[in-house]
């Protein structure tokens, strides 16, 4: 894993440019906790767990507090936002009934789109959403939710329909029973919060790097000459990703949002 | 020349992971795209459909992704 | 140096601890419970506050747009008919000044003719009395004339007589003598 960063050669100009950390961990986890109560640890996460939540709060409440018949622009695009996610997404997969997850969905979707944009947030540059934490609980959340869902709208038929499929050939069906039991109770959920979760560690690593690497090599042009002018052409290409970021950051949370509901609704209307 | 390469065999996994979703993603998208061409009313129910075949396809990319971790 | 110039990028290891790659693939136990927490919450005040708010505006906004435009709606019809209205009055305000300046010139023009019908009976009145003034002044001067003749004739006539004759008598011959001349005459 230490090979992983960067090629050390590159960079071992002098003793204390230290180019790579030791740990791909580094860029992720925190180790030293500010503080510790009780065995729980306020690391630096905790703390942007609990910024991300009172921005959400505060948007959501800054933009909806007056309920004004001619909205402010903010107010315009919260509750936008808001009907976006309920008329689009809760109702516009799920169905009428899918008004009952517009608050999950909603939740979902800003929380992680904050959460998200802490990536390019300047000062706060960490993505609490590469921390496996967020997307495993709305991982476990949307199981339970569609498992539930699956069994309370159809019964045992729900099961049996998944693992015995009346409409494939009797020869075949034990195999597409076999890949749809895991394909939706195993790798449903793994792939919900692999899905966000990795696409926020790449996009985090590509930054780190980048942007940490190609500062190093321009700060160090005094010490390596024209060498370092490689610096400036990382850098560059980090800006560009980090652009590239904003739209992942977006579209990750749209997606996780969009697919939860998606599962919601194969439990809703199974055969569709 | 074998020897001098260095470095964990889980990201060389994890690169033959991604080949198959990284084409079946494209032909995914691409008839999506042909179907929403086709049918622009119903677009909305294409793109519901993209997503969820992109999410069973990146399926296996993503779990090449965990093993590359585990491994 | 440069380490300690990008804190957040580049931690500077010291504890260096072993620690695998599954570590980052597995939920941080804090951070699961924050998480969980502040999704709690988030969701709590997503259910209670925000979908019950946001239904109430659209709904009060929608009842205010439709307020607005039926009240749009009486107002453009009520303008129409005191435009009707007024376009009406205005009418009936043409008519009436057509209808008097109408009747105006009517009565001018009875006037008229009144002043110029009475100047014509006066003119009429006067022309008469003037000529029955002046016939009266003739009879009288013609009955006056008639008795100095004869009174001449009489007088004229005891000259060359030389008698005084029956007076009245001969009056009385001498204007019916006139009398038949103007007979004649006349």
């Amino acid at each position: 894993m230490e090979s992983v960063i960067l090629a050390a050669s590159e960079c071992d100009v002098e003793a204390e440019i230290i180019c790579a950390p030791s740990d791909v961990l580094e860029l992720f986890e925190f180790t030293k906790p500010l503080f510790s109560i009780g065995g729980f640890d306020f690391t630096r996460t905790v703390f942007l767990i609990f910024l991300a939540m009172f921005i959400v709060l505060a948007i959501l409440y800054y933009g909806l507090r007056k309920g004004e018949k001619v909205p402010s622009k903010f107010g315009a695009a919260v509750e936008s936002l808001v009907t976006f996610v309920r008329d689009d997404i809760a109702i516009g997969i799920i169905g009428p009934e899918g008004i009952k997850y517009a608050p999950y969905l909603l939740t979902v979707f800003t929380f992680v789109i904050v959460g998200n944009l802490f990536e390019v947030t300047p000062l706060i540059n960490f993505p609490i959403t590469s921390r496996m934490a967020i997307p495993a609980f709305i991982a476990v959340v949307t199981w339970v939710i569609f498992v539930i869902v699956g069994f309370k709208k159809n019964g045992l038929h729900y099961l049996t329909d998944l693992v015995w499929p009346k409409s494939v050939p009797l020869a075949l069906r034990w195999l597409v029973g076999i890949i749809e039991f895991v394909s939706t109770f195993v790798l449903r959920p793994i792939t919900l919060a692999v899905r966000l979760f990795a696409n926020l560690v790449a996009g985090h690593l590509m930054l780190s790097l980048l942007l940490a690497s190609g500062y190093i090599f321009v700060t160090a042009i005094p010490d390596v000459g024209l060498k370092g002018f490689v610096g400036v052409a990382w850098f560059v290409f980090g800006l560009g990703i980090y652009l590239f970021e904003i739209v992942v950051a977006v579209l990750q949370a749209y997606i996780i949002t969009l697919l939860s509901a998606v599962y919601v609704q194969t439990s809703v209307h199974p055969e569709h | 020349m074998i020897e001098e390469l260095a470095g964990p065999i889980a990201l060389v996994g994890y690169g033959l992971a991604a080949i198959g979703p990284g084409i079946g993603i494209g032909i995914v998208v691409g008839n999506a795209i042909q179907a929403m061409a086709r049918q622009p009313e119903a677009a909305g129910m294409a793109r519901t459909t993209m997503f969820l075949g992109i999410a069973f396809t990146e399926a296996l990319a993503l779990i090449g992704f965990v093993l590359f971790f585990i491994a | 140096m440069f380490a300690s110039a990008l804190p957040v990028f580049l931690a500077a290891s010291e504890g260096a601890e072993e620690s695998s790659g599954i570590d980052l693939l597995l939920p941080a136990t804090s951070e699961l419970v924050a998480g969980i927490l502040a999704f709690v919450i988030i969701y709590i005040m997503a259910w209670k506050w925000v979908f019950p708010q946001i239904t109430k505006t659209l709904e009060n906004r929608q009842a205010a747009i439709k307020a607005d435009y039926e009240a749009a709606e009486a107002a453009k019809v009520e303008a129409e008919s005191l435009k009707n209205d007024y376009q009406a009055q205005l009418a009936q305000a043409r008519d009436e000044a057509s209808r008097i300046v109408e009747e105006a010139r009517q009565a001018g023009e009875s006037v008229r003719a009144d002043v110029v019908a009475r100047a014509e009976t006066e003119a009429t009145a006067i022309k008469e009395r003037a000529t029955a003034d002046m016939s009266g002044e003739r009879d009288r001067v013609a009955a006056g004339l008639k008795r100095e003749v004869a009174d001449l004739s009489l007088d004229v006539a005891e000259k060359v007589l030389g008698t005084s004759l029956d007076r009245g008598a001969q009056q009385a011959l001498v204007n019916q003598y006139i009398d038949e001349l103007g007979g004649l005459g006349s």
